[in-house]
């Protein structure tokens, strides 16, 4: 018969707590954290309250730099980025729990339209949607080309619905992802006891929404951020006589001289202000629950035949979100890719493909691609796997420091702009004490990945929270207590079970990677100029079919990484792994 | 000879927050023991038996396992180095296997051969009536075969110890049935020392060695079922194990190991407690086994009859009486709603406690 351990005397009970306690996969867990997501974000904003503390002023502690930042114009700038923060985050989530719904319980022919193209989506980043945008509206632009003029329509996409409307296109993929892998998990018991207990189909939708109020929240939550933070469409179409939001302020600011990178901080702080009282709100909303609906008891939905209206309304409604979402940008971007000269004086509209050769030959417009190609796929791995240990200690029943710490740096995290998050990252790793200990990182592809890695984490957290939320913890007690490690049940229960939403939290991950633009170019290393760069210094030197045809190029190679990747999941997963979550058609 | 554990554990205390979920506790089950932790709902056995797995750990206290300390200060032996399996109230079978691969995975610490593996995972499906459902997931699995999987799963690793977390309560009453029978021979088959926590005193009763009745995370009483049953050393063991009704009286004469207690115009001869006086006020506890309606005994009082369930065997009826109301009263024989009866008491299975009304 198998003993149990023998007991340890109390030396060896210290001794092994304290080996424990530094070599854990845990520790090192938290050593990571604390490198690339804590250090930065306090050295950072640390500046706003102490500039001497990082060479950036005379004073030990100050609130100068928030007085600077109580200016109207700034103060403006941060109302316009609330309002567009609630509008797009509270548009995105509706929209992307009908969409939802159509796709995961219904036999609607656009589902599987829509799973393709969600990728597409969120790789897009918002820069490129608003671009696709202008080019079709923007006076000498495509319907100007074609005789068609609409000032109309084109003042309201310079101001706050322009803005509003493309933050919420970008909002609904990450939305869609957390609402859509919640209700994979959430089997049609719940809508059949409404049912016969009297309820309607409506009231059935209104319990299925209370089931997912966590994932909801957590739609609302993450596209809130992502909208304050959001640089891409900024750029495009803030100004500062329509309407400016807070990112666009913070780049004048950082792109002026002399830079105040103290009153960059404080503005980050108020921003991030914002962020922690929409998660608060999102905290008082749920009060601590969370539905935990996931086990080995819950039964795979059956799809809703829809009639031929509603097949009608869905299908509609489906490729009517991907016109406006991808159409509009795609043509935008393809059309920008073949015509010569668009919208110069010299123009003479010819459709080639020209451009595309010059990017498969050309070293300088392809190295890029695939620089960032490799970057991303290592920042995906790594923070896919960072960001399942952190959303099991997000969701874990026990309320402890570590937890709270984590939330709290995480949403930090979403919260600061991405170009003054790698401001932090210079600063951090540029100091004479991180040179004194051997951390030669400043100005190295390594921090590079590391700053994509931080970036990345907290997006990539939250949207496989709602997922551990509906992992019921007697699944991993079993396996600790008929025979397995920690380490065993994360790779033999838990990884297996969040499988798919891990893919697609990698797939995310590949994709925002491979076009992020403020990390980039603050801290690409000489010679390694990451894709977004290479396609700035192509439009920078008025390259316009090139560093489009760049893009072009980007997005199809992400599509075929991540059609892959789904493929091969098919195809190797186990039945057991694939069958979770799925629809009886 | 047993393979079980010695269980032993000593002083348990836990907290959550301000309420104290296990208070003192200590309790001892001998390799090989059956032994039934019973106790209401937020009694602590849940807590008792998550820390003996490993999942939880107690504030204060020591458990042992034959003779090694499992927790000490802040160091706890992990859950899968105690060599012992769990059923789960949930059942807690891994949605992604399927029947064969759930029991298989509790079988890898074993580390055995391939083919003696799988010999053992088909022998433990077929203890539980489940070879044919071996390549099923779960969710094709109804409520009751998915408490065999869980089942055979705990007891294909031959642990030393087995534990059962309420595992009978998502169940239909014949399936109960059919599956505590199951549970029994087999945990008796392996030599396993067992812990089962429910709050169905039936179900105790039918399972255990030994009785342990919890309440507000201290033991009540820990002994034979039969002890518990026929000597609860206190009101609420006596309440918790299963009683007919209460009535209140007065003490009129203390014999040797009984009193007569006066109810009103009628008198009753009890079982008393120590320390009873003439003239003190006290509750009289009536199991459902101490009632009949024979008329051999002159401990008898008269009742209306106010419902009837019939149960196979026979009928057990609901009856008041002047002092109160009894239930679970069995006869053979139906008697008509209304009508009027005498119903005899057993002196020997009620037992009477100092009143606790003033």
């Amino acid at each position: 018969m198998q003993k149990v351990e023998p007991s340890r005397d109390s030396f060896s009970s210290r001794a092994l707590l304290f080996v424990r306690t530094k070599i854990s996969p845990m520790t090192l867990f938290w050593l990571v954290i604390i490198s690339i997501l804590v250090l930065p974000i306090i050295l950072f904003l640390a500046v706003a309250f102490s500039p001497k503390l990082l060479d950036q002023g005379p004073e030990w502690f100050t609130f100068n730099s928030f007085k600077a930042a109580a200016d109207p114009y700034f103060l403006q700038s941060i109302w316009h980025s609330f309002v567009m923060g609630v509008v797009s985050s509270l548009l995105a989530t509706a929209i992307a729990l009908g969409v939802a719904w159509i796709v995961l319980r219904t036999n609607s022919a656009a589902r599987k339209v829509w799973s393709l193209a969600i990728f597409a989506l969120l790789l897009a980043p918002s820069y490129l949607i608003a671009l696709g945008w202008e080019r079709i509206f923007e006076r000498a632009g495509v319907l100007n080309i074609a005789g068609i003029d609409l000032p109309f329509i084109r003042d309201l996409l310079y101001g706050p619905v322009g803005i509003a409307m493309i933050l919420t296109f970008k909002g609904i993929p990450f939305a869609y992802l957390v609402i859509s892998n919640a209700m994979r998990g959430l089997g049609e018991e719940f809508e059949q006891a409404v049912r016969v207990h009297g309820g309607s189909r409506i009231a059935a939708f209104k319990m299925m929404s209370t089931l997912l109020l966590p994932a909801l929240w957590s739609g609302i939550a993450i596209v809130f951020a992502e909208s304050i933070s959001d640089f891409g469409v900024a750029s495009q179409l803030s100004s500062p006589g329509r309407y400016s939001v807070a990112t666009f302020t913070l780049y004048r600011s950082v792109m002026s001289l002399p830079v105040s990178f103290p009153l960059c901080a404080a503005i980050s702080i108020i921003l991030l202000m914002l962020i922690i009282l929409a998660l608060f709100a999102q905290s008082r909303a749920l009060r601590g629950r969370s539905f935990r609906v996931l086990s080995g008891r819950t039964r795979p939905i059956t799809r809703k035949k829809l009639s031929k209206t509603g097949a009608f309304s869905a299908n509609t409604a489906i490729y009517g979100l991907l016109f406006v979402t991808l159409g509009i940008p795609v043509f935008g971007a393809i059309s920008a890719s073949m015509i010569q000269g668009l919208g110069t004086v010299l123009a003479n509209y010819q459709f080639n493909f020209d451009n595309y050769f010059r990017v498969i030959k050309s070293p300088l417009l392809r190295a890029p691609l695939l620089f960032s190609a490799e970057a991303a796929l290592i920042t995906a791995t790594v923070a896919v796997i960072l960001a399942a240990i952190s959303s099991r200690l997000l969701v874990s029943t026990k309320n402890g420091l570590g937890k709270k710490f984590l939330d709290f740096f995480l949403l930090a995290a979403v919260g600061l702009p991405g170009i003054v998050f790698a401001i932090g990252y210079i600063f951090a790793y540029n100091l004479p004490l991180a040179q004194k200990y051997g951390f030669h990182l400043y100005g190295t592809v390594t921090l590079l990945v590391l700053a994509y890695i931080a970036t990345a984490l907290p997006s990539t957290t939250r949207s496989l929270v709602g997922n551990m939320n509906q992992f019921q913890e007697s699944l991993s007690e079993a396996c600790r207590v008929h025979g397995s490690n920690g380490i065993k049940t994360w790779l033999t229960v838990v990884l297996p079970l969040i499988s798919r939403p891990l893919l697609a939290a990698w797939c995310l991950t590949y994709c925002g990677t491979l076009l992020e633009l403020p990390v980039s170019q603050i801290l690409f290393p000489p010679g390694h100029a990451p894709l977004a760069v290479g396609i700035d210094h192509a439009l920078g030197n008025y390259d316009f079919g090139g560093g489009t045809a760049m893009e072009v190029f980007a997005i199809i190679s992400a599509l075929l990484v991540v059609a892959v990747a789904f493929g091969l999941y098919e195809k190797l997963a186990p039945i057991g792994w694939k069958q979770l979550g799925r629809a009886r058609s | 000879m047993s393979n079980g554990h010695l269980v032993k554990i000593e002083d348990a205390r836990k907290n959550y927050g301000s309420l104290a979920a296990l208070d003192g506790l200590s309790l001892t089950i001998e390799p090989g023991q059956f032994m039934v932790l019973l106790g209401p709902s937020g009694s602590g056995k849940s807590t008792l038996i998550r820390s003996l797995a490993g999942i939880e750990k107690f504030d204060a206290g020591s458990i042992f396992l034959d003779e090694n300390q499992v927790n000490r200060g802040p160091v706890n032996v992990a859950p899968e180095k105690r060599n012992l399996a769990m059923v789960f109230q949930d059942y807690a079978l891994w949605p992604h296997l399927s029947a064969f691969e759930n029991i298989e995975y509790a079988l890898q610490r074993r580390k055995l051969p391939k083919d003696i593996s799988k010999q053992k995972v088909n022998a433990a499906l077929n203890r539980v009536g489940l070879s044919s459902k071996g390549k099923n997931y779960p969710h094709e699995l109804s409520g009751g075969e998915q408490q065999r999987v869980a089942l055979a799963r705990a007891i294909v690793a031959d642990p030393a110890l087995l534990l059962f977390d309420e595992p009978l309560s998502n169940l239909d009453a014949d399936l109960r049935e059919r599956l505590r029978i199951e549970i029994s021979t087999l945990t008796r088959e392996i030599g396993a020392t067992a812990l089962y926590i429910t709050h169905d005193q039936s179900e105790a009763f039918a399972l255990a060695d030994r009785i342990g009745v919890i309440n507000h995370g201290k033991l009540e009483q820990v002994d034979l079922p039969e002890v518990i049953y026929e000597r609860p050393i206190n009101r609420f063991v006596a309440n918790f194990t299963g009683i007919a009704g209460t009535f209140t009286g007065q003490v009129k004469q203390v014999l040797k190991a009984s009193c007569i207690v006066a109810l009103g115009e009628d008198q009753l001869e009890v079982r008393h407690t120590v320390g009873l006086e003439v003239g003190q006020s006290v509750d009289v506890l009536i199991r459902p086994a101490a009632t009949s309606f024979q008329n051999e005994s002159e401990n008898r009082i008269g009742a209306e009859i106010t419902d009837i369930a019939y149960r196979g065997r026979g009928y057990e009826h609901a009856i008041t009486t002047k002092y109160g109301t009894l239930t679970g009263v069995f006869d053979t024989r139906s008697h008509a709603r209304g009508g009027t009866i005498s119903v005899s008491i057993d002196p020997d299975r009620c037992i009477a406690f100092r009143s606790e009304t003033k």
